[in-house]
């Protein structure tokens, strides 16, 4: 493969990310209905009945977002992949941790939303079954949040390490990432509380965390597509990236 | 930004940068916001109970919470006189003022795992009320920063032993304090908040 396929595959794969961001906001969050999520304080038969007036839309949205989620996939192979020429080829272990990081990330929310889907494979399934297959998807989203954080921690501490020109992520980027890392740990609390801001459906364990988990992917993605960009640029010939510079591009 | 991060110990006392790294600020401003938003929680759902959080509230053991404060204040005050003893260059003091610091931070931690075992034994948890939830979760995230700031500050100590710090070498340090100062200033916003406030 020539360098110029290489780098365009690279991009696209950059590009997954904020395709991935869209559809899952759009799919999962909107659609499937889960802004605002239920509540683990709902009566079983309270939660069968929003299952039931939203049969359609819910199994439409875990549905899609289970396809679109490995989005996630490419978009964590070019960061592995630009992680390593930084770390050098000789046992690259950070960028392994995060390639495994973003893995996990998608099975976690992929096996999350295919408990929602089976509950709402059988509305005639006692209100029990719908309560017991929503606590365990929520509980395995908000529980296996660790492998994204080692995601997260293994792209910062790379990034700390460039010294690069143009190094990948500036700083303050690697420093927010480790911090969103973090901001996750509240959600260790689902586990135990029904109400209040650190349930699965409050403030502290879901908004703020998804938001920082979003916000990280988000400004990654950026940085990550202008540094293939960047790639592209001195990969044409000489006479090209010369009058690009010109131009200040 | 190295011509930054080591000043000479005439203009480190002038120059109005932040201290330490600077890009380490972002982390401590996240931190601080996300405190915010937790402290923000607790008034917003107190201020529709407060006759059953003082119920609960009187029964914290404030004289504990106040061991607590005064013990993170000398903390950080001995943290603070470390990163002038690196500026003065002298090593040695700053490796007893930061094991000084650590001391303090560990006797916080074996208080706060007293007043969980006091709570605990007497059959309150997380989920006796809102009031407890929020102490608990409140109290445990303070805990888990206490436990990473006392990382760091063992990390500082070990290199203040080999005299690593020094007029011209206090970024580090600097980077360091800023965090356990960070570390402090929650807890003087917890305390009278969820000891306090009535």
């Amino acid at each position: 493969m020539d360098e110029r396929t290489r780098l365009r595959y690279q991009l696209i794969c950059a590009w997954c990310g904020p395709l991935f961001l869209v559809t899952f906001v759009l799919f999962w969050g909107v659609i499937a209905n889960n802004i605002p999520n239920p509540a683990p304080s709902l009566t079983a038969e309270a939660l069968k009945e929003r299952y039931l007036s939203n049969l359609g839309e819910i199994r439409f949205g875990f549905i899609m977002s289970l396809i679109t989620v490995c989005f996630y996939m490419p978009w964590t192979c070019v960061l592995a992949a630009q992680m390593r020429r930084i770390e050098g080829t000789e046992m690259p272990v950070l960028s392994y941790l995060q390639l495994i990081g973003g893995a996990l990330t998608v099975m976690v929310v992929s096996f999350s939303a295919v408990f929602w889907v089976v509950a709402a494979f059988r509305p005639e399934a006692p209100a029990s079954t719908f309560q017991m297959m929503t606590d365990t998807g929520w509980l395995i989203i908000d529980l296996c949040y660790a492998c994204t954080t080692l995601q997260m921690v293994a792209a910062a501490l790379i990034g700390l390490a460039d010294k690069s020109k143009v190094p990948l992520f500036p700083r303050w980027v690697c420093y927010l990432t480790i911090w969103c890392g973090i901001s996750f740990f509240p959600a260790s609390l689902t586990g135990v509380l029904k109400t209040g801001p650190f349930a699965w459906n409050g403030a502290l364990s879901y908004y703020i965390p998804y938001f920082c988990w979003l916000c990280w992917f988000s400004t990654a993605s950026i940085y990550m597509i202008k540094e293939v960009r960047r790639r592209m640029v001195t990969s044409e010939s000489p006479q090209a990236s010369g009058r690009l510079a010109a131009a200040g591009i | 930004m190295t011509a930054i991060a080591t000043p000479s110990p005439a203009s480190a006392a002038t120059t109005d940068r932040l201290p330490g790294d600077q890009d380490v600020w972002i982390f401590i401003f996240a931190e601080l916001l996300m405190f915010g938003a937790f402290f923000v929680a607790y008034i917003f759902n107190w201020v529709g109970n407060v006759e059953a959080y003082t119920r609960s509230q009187l029964t914290l053991d404030r004289s504990l919470g106040l061991v607590n404060t005064l013990l993170l204040i000398v903390s950080s005050w001995a943290v603070v006189s470390a990163v002038e003893a690196a500026r003065g260059n002298h090593s040695r003091q700053v490796a007893r003022l930061l094991g000084m610091a650590i001391f303090c931070g560990l006797s916080f931690m074996i208080v706060k795992a007293f007043e969980y075992t006091a709570k605990l034994n007497s059959g309150i948890s997380i989920l006796s009320d809102d009031f407890y939830m929020f102490y608990f979760c409140l109290t445990g995230i303070h805990a888990l920063h206490v436990m990473a700031g006392l990382t760091i500050l063992v990390v500082m100590f070990l290199n203040a032993r080999e005299g690593r710090y020094g007029a011209q070498t206090t970024k580090g340090l600097e980077t360091g304090a800023s965090y356990w100062h960070m570390v402090d200033l929650l807890w003087i916003f917890l305390f009278p908040l969820l000891y306090l406030l009535r």
